[in-house]
């Protein structure tokens, strides 16, 4: 290996070097800049035009006044119609468990004394 | 010709002739790197490819002989593989391949984080001027600073455009060749972010300033995503043009994911294509290390320079979101911990900024924040060689 020659020389730096520093340096964080400011302007906006789009806070409300007009016989039916609707809903149960016992009458078919490993003995 | 003579020429042909001390050395480097691989399953993908590479690129050979297998002989394969280093194709091909398969929108939501990547650029030109001091000539001063943007292929295409050893200053003196040193220095910095990042962040951040908590991020539309990478390659080929064949591929691959319709296209990218590449960029990077090139004191400063560099990238994008601080309202206050992933090694510092924010409380979670400046970091360190390649070529 060559021997390690190291030198430390500020004078080394020279206007040129100082300056592909700095504007380089500014460049990058300038252009991020650009971009991170389009993006958050261009949120704002899309913002703005969604808002727009929707229109105004009352205007919908405006239209539908002027538009549904329901008389007490459809009011009266709709009542009629949910409360029966929710009188059907079982929310809760009882919560009662029964056990109903169930008794197996005896039979020789499911006798276990007639079982086939007791035949292979009489064998 | 005698048998013996015969013999004696195929001695004299082999690696057991030809050995040097420094081939053993980095011969025993390169099983060391396939060994940390292997055995504590550190970063495989990169190391098992990079160790086999400077395996290959220092088994001793006859320098004279008809044939030609070293990767700076002319018509050798490993310098047909070289050649996509040297020419910066396999960088621009692992872009296309980042783009494809990185998400932006922790970018989009929240765009004053990508000021953070910009800051941590600062480790570049702050190194840029240090090695100029230590007597580098300029370029190869800029090729050594690029390891402080933390991206292993950056650092590659820079290196391969200002210090590949075929250029001259304008004194007559040769740039040398520092693809190797450089690329190594930058890999091996990018998997030891978990140990150069942690105390610089705690040094530099008060645990008051480690529990701040930030607003999460916005959801991000379509039109914006797509909007994003169209704007982003306009800007930075209009800003440095020489970042191109970086951006330019990065902007690309985006395109193609979030444009939805190329799905394969991306799918491909990201995957297939991207996988070839680190194999290509890992074993003849790795190769280009042959002992004469590579073992030089040189190549410790260089190391040297590269720590710097990414310690001053570090504290650089930290002290900038303390900055920030000062002029945000309370609601929007950033994590200074994030800061530190304004390093591009995507997407280990942004894990790393989340991992030190948990341990501080267990359910502030910042990994979403944080890699909004690491991909701009990425950016920004690309802008940043483009600029350089700008100066100096």
């Amino acid at each position: 290996m060559e021997p390690l020659n190291i030198t430390f020389d500020p004078s080394l730096i020279d206007h040129y070097s100082l300056v592909i520093t700095f504007a380089g340096y500014l460049i990058v964080l300038g252009a991020l800049a650009i971009m991170a400011y389009f993006f958050t302007r261009l949120h704002t906006l899309q913002d703005f035009l969604k808002k727009r789009k929707l229109g105004k806070p009352g205007d919908n409300e405006q239209e539908q006044k002027t538009k549904v007009v329901m008389t007490g016989e459809e009011n009266a039916a709709i009542a009629a119609a949910l409360y029966l609707f929710f009188s059907e809903l079982h929310d809760e149960e009882k919560y009662v468990m029964t056990i109903r016992k169930v008794s197996k009458t005896y039979s020789p078919w499911s006798s276990k004394i007639y079982g086939i490993l007791n035949t292979m003995k009489h064998w | 010709m005698n048998t013996l003579q015969t013999l004696l020429g195929l001695w004299e042909d082999t690696g057991f002739y030809n050995a040097t001390w420094e081939n053993i050395i980095m011969i025993l480097v390169g099983i060391i790197l396939v060994f940390l691989a292997i055995r504590y399953s550190y970063k495989p993908l990169l190391l098992i490819p990079l160790g086999m590479g400077v395996i290959l690129g220092n088994i001793p050979f006859l320098h004279g002989a008809a044939y030609h297998p070293g990767i700076y002989q002319e018509g050798s394969v490993l310098n047909y593989l070289f050649f996509g280093v040297l020419k910066g194709i396999y960088p621009a091909l692992i872009f296309l391949g980042l783009g494809a398969m990185t998400d932006l929108s922790p970018l989009i939501s929240n765009p004053k984080l990508m000021l953070l990547g910009a800051a941590a650029q600062v480790g570049i030109f702050v190194t840029f001027l240090g090695a100029m001091v230590l007597g580098f000539p300029m370029a190869e001063s800029a090729a050594i600073a690029i390891i402080g943007g933390a991206d292993g292929n950056t650092a590659i295409f820079l290196t391969s455009q200002l210090a590949n050893g075929l250029h001259a200053t304008g004194n007559g003196m040769v740039i040398q060749n520092l693809i190797g040193p450089i690329a190594i220095a930058a890999y091996i910095y990018m998997s030891l972010v978990s140990v150069i990042q942690p105390p610089i962040m705690k040094l530099l951040t008060t645990k008051k300033e480690r529990l701040i908590r930030m607003k999460p991020p916005r959801t991000v539309s379509k039109f914006e995503k797509i909007l994003f990478p169209l704007l982003g390659l306009l800007l930075s080929a209009f800003v440095a043009p020489a970042s191109l064949p970086l951006l330019g591929m990065f902007f690309f691959g985006n395109i193609l994911k979030e444009s939805g319709l190329t799905k394969q296209l991306a799918n491909t990218a990201s995957t297939i294509l991207i996988d070839i590449v680190v194999i290509l960029i890992g074993l003849t990077v790795g190769a280009s290390t042959q002992a004469d090139v590579f073992l030089k004191w040189q190549s410790i400063l260089i190391f040297v320079l590269g720590a710097f560099a990414f310690m001053v990238a570090t504290a650089g994008g930290i002290m900038f979101a303390k900055v920030m601080n000062l002029f945000l309202k309370k609601e929007n206050r950033i994590n200074p911990l994030i800061g530190a992933s304004g390093v591009a090694a995507v997407p280990d510092s942004a894990r790393i900024a989340h991992e030190m924010g948990l341990r501080e409380d267990p359910t502030n979670h910042l990994i979403g924040h944080a890699m909004a400046p690491n991909i701009a970091g990425l950016i920004g360190s690309a802008i940043a060689a483009g600029l350089l390649l700008g100066f100096l070529l």
